[in-house]
């Protein structure tokens, strides 16, 4: 993996999209395609070759956690690392998303060093596993 | 009808009798003793009567009052509130990408400035410690020259900018006003829909709505202080703990 990752940044909110992608940017990524909800973005990861999902859980349409399970139930896309990153907060969500298959969850607010963080922890768990 | 009459005689029969008595035998004082009592007896009934129908009409003004709240409520107020919120939707939406547009134009001029002044500070040291010859000095001169008026340039734009970024937060005036009115007028909805349920008495328990699962599904939103939806975390690190402990 490399600085040429592409990325999916799923977000019902274009500011919140653009601070992830700003902060992705910041972090030499420069290859960050944007989504507003799982069934936007769905056909997106079908089509194209993404490297990285990033999504909230909120949305209107597809929620966050549909969109997971979806990716995790499609052969093709069911080994994407996904970060949730979600100003949901309950301990049974959380756990639920574990479930479901999350690599990482960020807590909104975040900080650009723990989105660096978890997304460096995600990268080095998979190179480890391969 | 006979039912009615026999009643009547029951009730003020002996009054009468009485009254008559009196009047016969010339008993003044008995006489208008025994009229109060029967005038008293009739309109107590009378003024019972009289007090049921006021507290229906009452109830009956009160509820048509309310129901007339509500429905001004449902018909123009709640859409209305929908409207606001929307509104403020669309001024934080607004606020937000004029902040970020404001510190993205600051970004390339901060890190100019920055690079150049570190380039001359480097040159400047080996002028302060005689290290540099005659062309390097004009070379630094011409640097200066060109890096001072659009350090100054460029810093004042920053400063405009971060001026534009403390305005346009004025967004949170305007959306706290706008919330403090919705605020308002679900308070005045709760109200108004308590008073009805006291009023229609119905007594039956508030049902929940099924569908707790699809709201997990789909999510309860940012964590709001005195709204609980179940036991939260508090933080990024309350995270890492909770998925540590679910061996992530």
């Amino acid at each position: 993996m490399s600085k040429d990752m592409k990325f999916l940044v799923v977000d019902d909110f274009s500011t919140m999209r653009r601070i992830i992608k700003n902060l992705l940017n910041d972090l030499g990524y420069g290859n960050v395609t944007e989504a507003d909800d799982g069934a936007t973005a769905l056909p997106m990861l079908q089509a194209g070759s993404f490297d990285f999902l990033i999504t909230d859980w909120n949305m209107p349409g597809m929620p966050g956690l549909d969109l997971l399970k979806a990716v995790r139930a499609d052969a093709r896309l069911a080994k994407m690392p996904v970060l949730m990153l979600t100003a949901e907060a309950k301990r049974e969500q959380i756990i639920e998303a574990a479930q479901a298959g999350v690599n990482g969850y960020v807590i909104k607010p975040f900080t650009a060093v723990t989105l660096k963080e978890k997304i460096d922890k995600i990268l080095e768990t998979r190179a480890n596993a391969a | 009808m006979s039912n009615g009459i026999s009643a009547l005689q029951e009730e003020f029969g002996g009054s009468i009798a009485a009254l008559a008595g009196a009047l016969a035998a010339g008993d003044e004082p008995r006489f208008l003793a025994e009229l109060d009592a029967l005038v008293q007896r009739r309109e107590s009934s009378l003024f019972s009567e009289l007090q049921k129908l006021t507290s229906d009409l009452q109830g009956a003004l009160n509820r048509f009052r309310i129901d007339s709240r509500l429905v001004d409520l449902a018909e123009k107020e709640v859409p209305d509130a929908r409207h606001r919120l929307d509104h403020v939707l669309k001024l934080t939406d607004e606020a937000a990408h004029r902040t970020m547009d404001l510190v993205e134009q600051c970004g390339p001029l901060a890190e100019r400035t920055s690079l150049q002044a570190a380039e001359l500070v480097k040159l400047w040291h080996r002028f302060r410690r005689r290290e540099i010859d005659v062309q390097s000095f004009r070379d630094m001169v011409a640097r200066m020259d060109t890096f001072l008026p659009a350090a100054s340039v460029d810093m004042d734009r920053v400063r405009v900018n971060l001026n534009e970024v403390v305005l346009a937060q004025g967004y949170q005036d305007l959306s706290g006003q706008i919330i403090r009115g919705v605020m308002k007028l679900v308070g005045e909805l709760e109200v108004a829909l308590v008073e009805l349920v006291r009023l229609s008495k119905s007594g039956r328990e508030r049902q929940r709505v099924a569908g707790g699962n699809d709201e997990t599904r789909r999510g309860y939103g940012p964590v709001v202080p005195g709204v609980a939806h179940g036991p939260a975390v508090s933080d990024q690190d309350d995270v890492d703990a909770l998925l540590s402990g679910l061996g992530m």
